[in-house]
């Protein structure tokens, strides 16, 4: 039950962003990706959600080659992730920001919906149910009836993990999920974590925050200028000497 | 508003309106309200691709002149039953509203108004050119409806139910998960694709029932008409119909209803707007889109919210771990 890169390249043009990069995911772990500005760590996690195809290597999902699969069947196979800057529906309160992560559990059809078929409002209690309860875990409780574009940031990252879980995703890709929180949001977004991995769910963490990802991570891996330059646990990591010089820059 | 007084509401706007042939005064006025019910079928229908996954179509009212001549022709000449016109002049704008969503869905916003509009301006030649079908330039007289529809309160009451209907239809597919996935296609198709909604499907699913409702609309706007010609269909109707929904409001269903019935009612009750003819919608539009740009039905819900108990503003995140994990292992389908 892993998710894997191997040997992943992805050209832009004439720019190489990612030469031969290799990344396994596994349920239960949380896997930071750090790196300088400009080394990788988005566009390495777009090839796994399947926002870009890769021109070399493989994505595969136990075993599976899913490098070719689009966005949609990857979330179906249980891939989820967040953005850099959140993207939700600013017209929508939080609950439905939520409860859109469950369109893949609502198995609803267009003319089930239409006509209200007692499935459909099952299907839809048991939803609303769910997201609330996800909501009140990650801390959401007091704007949850709130229309999303008047969140503050934090809320709208914590809202995005919401959205994300309420996916029932076997992996979950976090793109910067620490940008602009407080040390004390920083303190709960390690606790969701800490969580989201007991329940089995395998997280890739692209963060910047090297403090945070070596806190809460298992294993970590280091990109530079498109390659991995060394992948371990926190603590090999963060004394590798390659590490220190291009990135840690101490 | 509670849950009991929204009730009342919708049961007193239910009497008003199906009460309305005893009140209304004259006839002309019932056969505005049949218009704006007519009109409505059609719009109903438009506001989720519009509204909900907001794609812009402005050539609906070519789907409006194919389900009219589709009705008229079927149940004139052919003399196949009215009922069955109807359904068929669905069925018909249903199929064409396939084959144009398949090809003219998958390209950006508006290169896709673009082909709508184009579509609009072919069938208004079609059925310029087609004239031992469609009668040319001289138009055809539309069979009436047998009775009991055969008045005016007949075909308003008929109207009115299926009208009725399309409303709750579309407020059923707005409030679920479909009308969540649409908004996501409208507002960030990244998203959509994110949580997996299949976003070409989607789109294409809600363009076809506009199509049928465009059609159904198209068969009870002929029947008030009683005759139609290609200018009955001109493309301001087209275009009067994509207002509605933008001074309406997008994401709403209430809202495009309201602005339907103004903007329909509105130059017909107060003479000295219908001087001002399609200068009254331009200035409409212009003050909505200036002023409140999400729409009147935006203003409504602002008003509820203000006369909303407020609980205090706070934005403190504090997660409750042991909440959220019993929540990340639930599964939807358990016992709550």
């Amino acid at each position: 039950m892993t998710f894997v890169a191997s040997n992943v390249t992805k050209t832009f043009g004439g720019l190489t962003a990612l030469s031969k990069v290799s990344l396994e995911l596994r349920p239960g772990e949380v896997h930071g990706l750090i790196g300088p500005n400009g080394s990788g760590k988005t566009t390495l996690l777009n090839l796994l959600s399947g926002y870009y195809r890769p021109d070399g290597g493989a994505i595969t999902l136990e075993g599976l080659d899913i490098s070719e699969s689009s966005v949609q069947q990857r979330a179906s196979l249980g891939v989820a992730r967040t953005f850099q800057k959140p993207r939700l529906l600013p017209t929508l309160s939080v609950l439905d920001n939520a409860m859109l992560g469950g369109w893949r559990d609502a198995k609803a059809g267009f003319f089930a919906s239409a006509f209200s078929l007692p499935s459909v409002r099952g299907d839809e209690a048991g939803l609303r149910h769910r997201a609330e309860e996800l909501l009140h875990g990650v801390g959401l409780s007091r704007v949850i009836g709130r229309r999303a574009n008047l969140l503050e940031h934090a809320e709208q990252r914590f809202l995005e993990i919401a959205r994300g879980l309420a996916q029932r995703p076997r992996f979950l890709l976090l793109d910067e999920p620490a940008g602009g929180l407080t040390p004390a949001e920083i303190g709960h977004l390690g606790a969701i974590l800490q969580v989201v991995r007991r329940t089995g769910i395998g997280v890739l963490l692209v963060e910047h925050h090297t403090d945070f990802v070596f806190r809460v991570s298992d294993r970590v891996t280091t990109l530079d200028v498109g390659s991995v330059i060394r992948q371990g646990t926190p603590e090999e990591v963060r004394n590798d000497p390659d590490v220190i010089r291009v990135y840690l820059g101490a | 508003m509670t849950p009991a007084s929204r009730k009342i509401a919708l049961a007193l706007t239910v009497l008003a309106l199906v009460t309305l042939p005893w009140w209304s005064g004259d006839l002309y006025k019932l056969h505005l309200a049949a218009l704006i019910g007519a009109y409505w079928v059609l719009i109903g229908g438009l506001n989720l691709v519009v509204g909900y996954s907001g794609q812009l179509s402005i050539g609906h009212v070519g789907l409006l002149a194919i389900g009219a001549y589709c009705f008229t022709i079927l149940a004139g000449p052919h003399g196949v039953h009215p009922a069955l016109a109807i359904a068929a002049a669905g069925g018909l704008c249903g199929l064409c509203g396939l084959l144009l969503g398949l090809p003219s869905l998958r390209l950006p916003g508006f290169y896709f108004a673009m082909a709508t509009l184009a579509f609009a301006l072919i069938v208004t030649e079609i059925t310029l050119a087609q004239g031992d079908l469609t009668g040319g330039g001289i138009g055809l007289a539309v069979p009436s409806l047998p009775a009991p529809f055969d008045t005016p309160q007949g075909s308003y009451w008929l109207i009115l139910a299926i009208a009725a209907l399309v409303t709750w239809l579309t407020w059923n597919i707005a409030r679920y998960t479909w009308g969540r996935g649409l908004i996501a296609i409208r507002d960030s198709v990244v998203t959509a694709q994110a949580v997996g909604v299949p976003v070409f499907r989607a789109k294409l699913t809600v363009f076809v029932a506009s199509g049928v409702t465009a059609g159904v609309a198209g068969a009870l706007f002929a029947v008030l008409q009683s005759y139609i010609t290609p200018d009955t269909f001109i493309f301001e109707l087209g275009l009067f119909f994509f207002v509605c929904i933008i001074i309406g409001g997008r994401g709403h269903i209430l809202g495009p209803l309201l602005g339907t019935v103004v903007l329909t009612a509105l130059p017909e009750l107060v003479a000295p707007l219908a001087k001002l003819g399609t200068f009254f919608y331009g200035l409409l539009l212009l003050v909505v889109v200036l002023l409140v740009p999400e729409g009147i039905g935006r203003v409504f819900e602002v008003i509820v919210e203000h006369f909303r108990p407020r609980k205090p503003e706070s934005h403190v995140v504090s997660p409750d771990l042991d909440r959220l994990a019993r929540a990340i292992a639930s599964s939807p389908s358990d016992p709550r």
